[in-house]
């Protein structure tokens, strides 16, 4: 890995995800929670907040449809971020699972 | 029979304003309007909405709301009214909980507006009031500095809880950062 990244908070790493296909702000709350079993509920202001510096970097872009709504799709730099954060979340997961012997309970 | 109503009522902390506007739609009225010290209500079912308030952009800096309100109703969030960069927004109580913002940075972001706010109006208004308490003491009888000193004084002194509630907030959110993250 050539580039180190802070880890990526849940609602952009949901965001991101959910923006392999595009979809509107809408769209990307009902996905995320539906992936987390409704676990994360994404506030509008900060789904609307994240998209805005998602932009800025250039980790998304706006995906031109001729719907009403603005919907948005993951750029390639934003895959990058995204396979680099699965391996430090591959790491952090092995790591815990050596250590305490598996996600028993 | 009545269907409408407007009550004149005065708020210093938001917060409290957002949870009266809710306990007032669990009683089956629902904010319409407002303004300075005054919201307008209509009769409908109990507990249909739940409310949320927000300072959509920072005063002074440039007003980008329309698009934040469009997408915002693009998610389902119905804008009830906006005055400057203060609105209420609305959604059902059927569709679930309704939070604008969801995580700890966020939330950390949101109320910096009003902390910097807050900050600004105080260390104006303390400013204005020690000039005028200074030009008083050089000024005749009729002059008005002691009375302007005196409202500029007070009003510094009403923000001083708030701003101190909001500090709390604060800490207690980059508190949760340093363990949490988001």
């Amino acid at each position: 890995m050539s580039q180190e990244h802070p880890p990526l908070t849940e609602g952009v790493y949901y965001i991101l995800l959910s923006l392999y296909e595009p979809r509107h702000g809408y769209g990307i709350i009902q996905l995320t929670e539906e992936m987390t079993a409704g676990r994360v509920k994404l506030g509008a202001g900060t789904i609307y907040g994240a998209i805005k510096t998602l932009l800025d970097r250039g980790w998304i872009q706006t995906f031109e449809d001729d719907g009403r709504k603005k919907e948005y799709l993951i750029t390639e730099d934003g895959k990058k971020i995204i396979q680099s954060e699965i391996s430090r979340l591959r790491e952090l997961f092995d790591n815990g699972v050596r250590i305490t012997g598996g996600g028993k309970f | 029979m009545r269907d409408k109503k407007l009550i004149f009522r005065l708020f210093f902390d938001y917060e409290k304003e957002e949870e009266w506007v809710n306990g007032m739609a669990k009683n089956g009225w629902h904010l319409t309007s407002f303004g300075i010290g005054n919201y307008a209500f209509e009769k409908g079912a109990p507990g249909k909405y739940i409310y949320r308030n927000e300072m959509i952009y920072e005063l002074g800096s440039k007003d980008d709301s329309k698009e934040y309100i469009d997408f915002l109703r693009d998610s389902g969030i119905e804008l009830v009214k906006k005055k400057l960069n203060w609105a209420y927004f609305r959604k059902e109580a059927a569709d679930g909980p309704f939070e604008l913002y969801s995580d700890t940075s966020s939330k950390l972001a949101y109320i910096n507006r009003f902390h910097y706010l807050f900050l600004f109006v105080f260390f104006i208004n303390l400013f204005i009031g020690i000039i005028n308490f200074i030009l008083y003491s050089y000024a005749n009888k009729e002059s008005i500095n002691d009375f302007v000193a005196g409202v500029n004084t007070g009003v510094a002194i009403a923000l001083i809880y708030p701003i101190l509630k909001i500090m709390k907030k604060r800490r207690n959110l980059k508190n949760q950062l340093e363990i949490f993250n988001d």
